[in-house]
Parts: structure tokens; C-alpha cells; sequence
């Protein structure tokens, strides 16, 4: 995921719960561009944890010999 | 030497869109580790027994090595200093240095690395290691390798586990953390330049790269992370071995731990605001944006209350689309697990379970948060400390002192002995 230099890896736990309660507030702001701006970055923050995960798979299988070593 | 013109070549900037999803993969000489001559820096101030065996261990499993102990300074009193004859007694490939006046980390490498410069055959490697860890017998040899064994990396690091972790569950939750924390640097390899931080804890890096960025940074919050973005900016890159691990000693108490992540958290800012090209901090940058324009947009959405009618469907996207990204991060959460070696049953359920770890890392964004503030006060009360204004100089002290108090700094000042 992503690093966040406060040793934090903004994950799930940190942003998910604030995506929700957006989505809520979304529906009680009444202002329409906000709310597709914000699902614009809704969607850009999956396509980074998606980009991310892509590269951990690509890296892990690159790299599988080297976790055989303990 | 800069890193082999090859290397330099594959980073255009369409190859690095596309390493957004496709890491970068450079092709591997093989490389023997004998060829090497390795040289271990660890600075150290009132070390304990750990150390030692650190010493003792290398000289052990590595019949080349040279190792340089930096005492930084510790108070002649302190029952330690029986404790740097006994190491400097292990072998004669180990040296024993003093620093003149306690100088913190970076000033100590630096130490060191002034002195290999001027008297000793210049090495091939150096590795900076902290003086609390444990490692494998292949680690320096595995960390030595993987570094030599590609022309454009300038450092390598080692995997970083929890010596600690079964302390309590604040030790345990930074066990499952640094999990995280090499699955993040694994997915940033060939990423741009490499992961965001060659840390501190154990990492090797190649002497023509250490000269080329004229070492540490001294007094640095991190000089970890300063020095793999001054690297980064020389056109170097950097990666994990994963065949490397190391241990190290976590926080073990509330206080300790708040007061390493806001010097992390802090130290990582000022990384970023003195960086020459904002593609070595690309994580953090990335982070840091999505943090805010997520908390900004909310408090818009708080604030700016309108008439119109939003189609119910976006706000269902919205809470959908956060939701399978918590179902996926928690899938990949859990099969990390089959890489942590040092896992039981309690791990499993705190992992399980989410709640604790929701908590923890809710905690540790409050950190970055309070050096959002403590950079907003340094800014702000900049022209305020060199004011005449008696008053407002001692408003501005008395922040600092409470900044303080909460972890935060601007630099490290000195050990008083």
C-alpha cells in the first residue's frame, strides 16, 4: 500500500472509514460536483492500492526464490 | 562513479508510467561475495550485551569483514565501556572508535566513514547498521550480493522483522506492521527508483554512491530516508534483499513509539521539502495527497451544503468502491501472514479481528497530523524567532516547548552526558 512516512501504510484501516462516512455525507451535502469529485478520488485511491498490489504480485513471483531463505 | 549509463536510459518517464504497474527489471550479473571487501559501520551510545553479540556474530560469519564500532561519545562512567573492550577484543578485524563530543547517528557514520576514507583500503561496501539488531548468518553476505549484483543500485536494505514482538501488543502490532512494511518496499522495487527508505536498521551501500552523495546528512530527524532521496536524485536505485533479514528492538511502550513516528513523521516532511526531484519522494507525495484531498474534500462537504439532488447511485459507488478496498487490503493483509515466520495464534487474531490494528494505525495518522501542525508553526512563526518582539519570541518558545513535549523537533540536538 501506500507509504506514509509516519511509519503508517495508509491502508484500508486508515482511509476506508472515512471513504464510507464521506459516501454518507455525500448524500446529505447536495452539492453535486463535490460528490463526483469525490468519487473521482475514490477511484483513484483503488487504482493505487490496485497498481500497488499489481507490482507486489509481479515482484513476489520475480523475487519467490529468495523467501525460501530463513 | 554515477550508476551505469543503462540504467539512467530505462528511466524515462514512459517507463516510469508504465512502472506504475509493471516494475522496472534489470538485468543481474553474478557476483561472489569473496570479491567484495565489506566494511560495517555501527554507531552506538551506551550499548548493551545485544551489541556484542552483533560483533561477535559477524566476525563469526563473515571471515572478510571489518568492522568499525562508533561509540558516540558514551559517558566514561557508564558500566559500557567494559563492553567496548570486549568487542574491540573479538578480532582484530574489528576497531573501536570515539567520537570526540556526542554527535547522534549520522554524525557518527560520517565519523566512521571519514576515518575508512583516510586510513583504511577504501571498501567496496559499507553497511551502516544499528546497534540493536540481530542478524542471519547469510544476511550480510545475501545483502552484499544483491547490492553487487546490479550496476544501478547505490543501497540495499535488509527485510526488517520484530526481535521484541512477543513484549505486548503494542510490540506485537509493530510485528504485523513490519510485515507491511517489506510487502510495501517488495511492491516498490523497480517502481521509479526503488522503495521510499533504505533504513537505518541494516543497509549496504556501494562506496562509489556514499562518496558520490558525500555521506549522511548530519543531525538529521531520519537520515535514512534523506540520504536513499539523495541517491534517488543522482539517478541511483535502491531495493530490498529479501534473503536478508535482520531483527531489531520496537518501542515497546505508548510514549516511546509516539515519539519515533513523529520524528519519522516529521524528519519525512522535511525530506520532501528539500528534495530535488519529487519522484524520489513519490510514495510519500502520493500519500500525503491522498490523505489530504480525502480529509479536505469531507470537510468541503461538512462546510459547503448546497440544494442540489445527488443521485443516490454516486453515494452508493463511493461506499462500494471504499469497501472493496478494504476487502481487498484485508485479503492481502491475511496472506501476508504466510510470510511472517514469527506468527502465533495471537498475531492470527489481532490480524483477524482488524480491530486492534484499526486502532493503531488511526493513533499513528494522529502523528501526522500533529506535524502537519508543527511544520505549519515552523512556517508561520519563522520571521516571529528573529523578530525583536520579546513577547512574541517567547510565544514562539513556548510552542516549541510544547512540540516538544508531544515528540516533535526540527533536529537532533545532542545526548547530554
Amino acid at each position: 500500500m501506500l507509504n506514509f512516512n509516519g511509519g503508517t501504510t495508509i491502508s484500508g484501516t486508515s482511509l476506508t472509514p472515512l471513504g464510507m462516512y464521506a459516501g454518507y455525507l455525500l448524500l446529505h451535502s447536495g452539492n453535486f460536483w463535490l460528490a463526483v469529485s469525490f468519487l473521482a478520488l475514490t477511484c483513484a485511491y483503488l487504482l493505487i492500492v490496485l497498481t500497488t498490489l499489481c507490482r507486489y504480485v509481479i515482484n513476489y513471483r520475480r523475487n519467490k526464490p529468495a523467501f525460501a531463505v530463513k | 562513479m554515477a550508476p551505469h549509463p543503462s540504467a539512467r536510459q530505462s528511466l524515462g518517464s514512459r517507463g516510469n508510467i508504465r512502472s506504475f504497474i509493471l516494475p522496472h527489471r534489470y538485468a543481474r550479473s553474478s557476483f561472489e561475495y569473496e570479491q567484495a571487501r565489506v566494511t560495517a559501520i555501527i554507531p552506538t551510545y551506551k550499548p548493551e550485551n545485544l551489541t556484542v553479540k552483533l560483533v561477535e556474530d559477524l566476525v563469526e560469519w563473515n571471515p572478510t569483514l571489518r568492522i568499525i564500532v562508533v561509540d558516540d561519545c558514551t559517558p566514561e562512567e557508564y558500566i559500557a565501556s567494559a563492553l567496548f573492550i570486549r568487542m574491540g577484543s573479538v578480532s582484530d578485524r574489528v576497531t573501536v572508535l570515539r567520537t570526540p563530543v556526542n554527535k547522534m547517528k549520522a554524525a557518527a557514520l560520517n565519523y566512521a566513514l571519514a576515518y575508512i576514507f583516510a586510513n583504511e583500503e577504501v571498501p567496496d561496501v559499507i553497511l551502516s547498521l544499528d546497534d540493536d539488531i540481530v542478524v542471519a548468518p547469510s544476511t550480510v553476505r545475501n545483502l552484499v550480493v544483491e547490492l553487487m549484483s546490479y550496476q544501478h543500485l547505490g543501497a540495499v536494505c535488509s527485510q526488517c522483522r520484530v526481535l521484541n514482538k512477543n513484549n505486548n501488543m503494542l510490540t506485537r502490532l509493530q510485528g504485523l506492521e513490519y510485515v507491511g512494511f517489506n510487502a510495501t518496499r517488495l511492491a516498490d522495487e523497480g517502481f521509479y527508483r526503488g522503495p521510499l527508505v533504505m533504513h537505518g536498521m541494516l543497509t549496504a551501500f556501494r562506496v562509489a554512491a556514499l562518496k558520490e552523495v558525500q555521506g549522511f546528512a548530519d543531525g538529521h530527524l531520519i537520515e535514512d530516508y534523506e540520504i536513499t532521496t539523495r541517491l534517488k536524485d543522482l539517478g541511483w536505485s535502491v531495493k530490498l534483499a529479501l534473503n536478508a533479514p535482520a531483527w531489531t528492538v520496537v518501542p515497546d511502550t505508548f510514549s516511546k513509539l509516539w515519539r519515533q513516528r513523529a520524528r519519522w513523521s516529521y524528519g519525512g516532511i522535511t525530506v520532501i521539502t528539500k528534495t530535488k526531484y519529487f519522484s524520489s519522494v513519490l510514495q510519500d507525495l502520493i500519500g500525503h495527497s491522498v490523505f489530504f484531498a480525502t480529509v479536505g474534500m469531507i470537510a468541503l462537504m461538512a462546510l459547503f451544503r448546497g440544494d442540489d439532488r445527488i443521485p443516490i447511485e454516486i453515494a452508493r459507488l463511493v461506499i462500494a468502491l471504499s469497501f472493496l478496498q478494504l476487502l481487498l487490503w484485508y485479503s492481502f493483509q491475511l496472506w501476508l501472514m504466510r510470510l511472517y515466520k514469527e506468527k502465533d495464534a495471537r498475531d492470527w487474531i489481532i490480524r483477524i479481528s482488524m480491530v486492534p490494528e484499526f486502532i493503531y494505525t488511526n493513533i499513528l495518522t494522529l502523528v501526522v497530523v500533529g506535524s502537519y501542525f508543527f511544520l505549519t508553526f515552523n512556517v508561520l512563526t519563522r520571521r516571529l524567532r528573529r523578530s525583536g518582539n520579546v513577547v512574541a519570541r517567547r510565544c514562539v518558545a513556548i510552542g516549541a516547548v510544547v512540540f516538544s513535549f508531544c515528540g516533535y523537533m526540527e533536529s537532533w540536538g545532542t545526548r547530554g552526558n
